[in-house]
């Protein structure tokens, strides 16, 4: 199949096959957007990345067979223009948590109503903690890209995408009494990861 | 537990974007990248004075289908809610008896070697825009149509198979549309692609059911009691959107072709629960297949939003989005966006 490097070479001769670019990955961009800003930002942020990556075509680095990662990195500087709508959307979710945590009765299961408490720690602590930090967490936990996917998209070496992670993931271990993080414990809890380029 | 699973929780429930809202998008991207393209080559040959009244028409239309919607909220509430909750009598009554009859209907049995081939035929809308959209530019409208098979192996685990044929311009609704896309065509050959997958993890994902929710899990896990299968997916959807949009889903779900019996039963009995969906037409015609259209207005869009049943199998033919009011382009009635699926086994796959 062609790769996605295959097709921004050809669109720069040929602008409609730049479409195809965005088949394949407008509906990640949108649904990561959504999940950090909600549905007005991730209209926005979805179009105005694909515009931003066709005016930028010619200085993409076509030995790059997946665009993700540049296309993620173009919306997290985008989505920077929604942080009132995030920190809105964080702050509720702190909120929410919170009332629910005590009208809460008790046929609920136990493990939901930890989700719901953790959900709204994560939200506080998401909300209080650097934006590079919370930019670099959510790539990984939410958008899926790998240490090297984020550097690519962040424009930093992989040993700053590390020490962000480890001090964003501190940050909400102790929030949610975890305990330390443990170096080998950095990929627990990931899924496998889905072929590329497959 | 762990911090990184209850983070990958949060905000879960965020569904993937509604494909009219990519395809808005899309038009948005391309019709921009066009006009860019173009205007480096050539200059704007359309006088303003020709683009003015267009646009006042349209400011009209919107007024007038918004006093209309108001008419139509209090009829809703006059007539509609004393029936009881859930789609009228007799779409319910259809959707059930498509219940019925989808359970009967034996799944095909895809054997080893074999695999099992989902056509799926999609018509939406392609645009290209004449000067620049912000300075008194326009955009033409017409509609694309494209096929593509997918090739399932009875292992699922191994490799599928997914032939994207190209875009085609097919439908056109002035003739300066009709110049437009075949002067664009002709600039932009459009290319298909034949993409091969283990698991059908294509682009770098599964295939969803709807919502963030891959297929194999939704067929495995989603309830079959639809008042709780309703529950399920309106949980998966954002808080307070319209049910349209939850039709939306189901019939994202069917569309897949990869529904079993008895989650497609309990589909259509949780549509039947859903208050607004109607019986829209007994003999829609879609892509040449004749059955009944049961649909639900989406006043936000101008649309409607219906599947289409072949009330003897309980198969759904297809699903379209339908304009209720004319625009620039389309007039009242336009299917802008349909998908019709067909579902066979096959011995072999490109």
């Amino acid at each position: 199949m062609s790769t996605d490097s295959d097709i921004i070479r050809r669109s720069r001769d040929s602008p409609a096959v730049f479409g195809e670019l965005y088949d394949r990955h407008a509906s990640v961009i949108y649904r990561y957007a959504a999940r950090r800003a909600g549905d007005f930002a991730a209209d926005d942020v979805t179009s105005e990345t694909f515009l931003v990556a066709w005016e930028h075509l010619k200085s993409y680095d076509l030995d790059r067979h997946d665009a993700r990662p540049w296309l993620f990195g173009i919306a997290t500087n985008l989505l920077r223009r929604h942080h009132r709508a995030e920190a809105k959307m964080l702050k509720a979710a702190a909120k929410a948590s919170s009332r629910e945590s005590i009208t809460d009765d008790s046929d609920r299961i136990a493990a939901q109503v930890d989700a719901t408490v953790a959900t709204g720690r994560i939200a506080r602590t998401l909300k209080s903690m650097a934006a590079i930090d919370r930019e670099t967490l959510l790539l990984y936990a939410w958008a899926d890209l790998t240490y090297e996917g984020i550097a690519s998209a962040m424009d930093v070496p992989v040993g700053t995408v590390r020490s962000r992670l480890n001090r964003a993931r501190r940050a909400l271990r102790t929030e949610l009494n975890l305990g330390l993080l443990d170096e080998t414990e950095n990929d627990h809890g990931r899924l496998a990861p889905a072929p590329r380029n497959a | 537990m762990d911090d990184l699973h209850l983070l990958r929780e949060m905000r879960n429930d965020i569904g993937s974007a509604p494909s009219a809202t990519l395809a808005r998008g899309r038009n948005t991207v391309m019709t921009r990248i066009d006009s860019a393209s173009r205007s480096e080559a050539t200059t704007d040959t359309r006088a303003p004075d020709m683009v003015r009244p267009i646009r006042f028409r349209r400011r009209v239309l919107i007024a007038s289908a918004g006093a209309a919607l108001l008419v139509g909220g209090i009829v809703v509430a006059d007539v509609v809610r004393p029936s009881g909750p859930g789609a009228t009598a007799e779409a319910a009554e259809l959707l059930n008896n498509a219940a019925a009859a989808t359970l009967l209907t034996s799944d095909p049995v895809v054997g080893p070697g074999q695999y099992l081939k989902i056509d799926t035929t999609a018509v939406y809308v392609a645009s290209v825009a004449l000067g620049d959209p912000g300075k008194g530019g326009r955009s033409v409208e017409w509609l694309d149509k494209s096929s593509d098979q997918l090739f399932i192996p009875a292992d699922h685990g191994a490799e599928w198979i997914w032939n994207r044929e190209a875009r085609i311009p097919t439908t056109f609704f002035s003739e300066e549309a009709k110049a437009e896309a075949t002067k664009y065509l002709s600039g932009n050959p459009s290319t298909g692609e034949l993409l091969r997958a283990p698991g059908g993890n294509f682009y770098g994902g599964p295939r969803l059911l709807f919502a963030g929710l891959p297929v194999e899990e939704g067929v495995k896990n989603l309830p079959r009691d639809p008042q709780a299968l309703l529950d399920t997916i309106r949980k998966r959807g954002k808080q307070g959107r319209p049910e349209a949009e939850t039709l939306e889903s189901i019939a994202a779900a069917l569309r897949t072709g990869a529904v079993p019996a008895d989650l497609r039963a309990a589909l259509y009995k949780a549509a039947a629960l859903i208050p607004g969906v109607t019986v829209v037409d007994k003999e829609a015609n879609l892509d040449g297949k004749v059955g009944t259209a049961i649909g639900i207005d989406r006043p936000d869009r101008e649309t409607r939003m219906d599947i289409i049943i072949d009330p003897a199998t309980g198969l759904m033919i297809g699903e379209r989005e339908v304009t209720l009011t004319a625009g620039e382009t389309f007039p009242a009635g336009t299917a802008t966006a349909w998908t019709s699926v067909q579902t066979s086994v096959v011995n072999s796959a490109p």
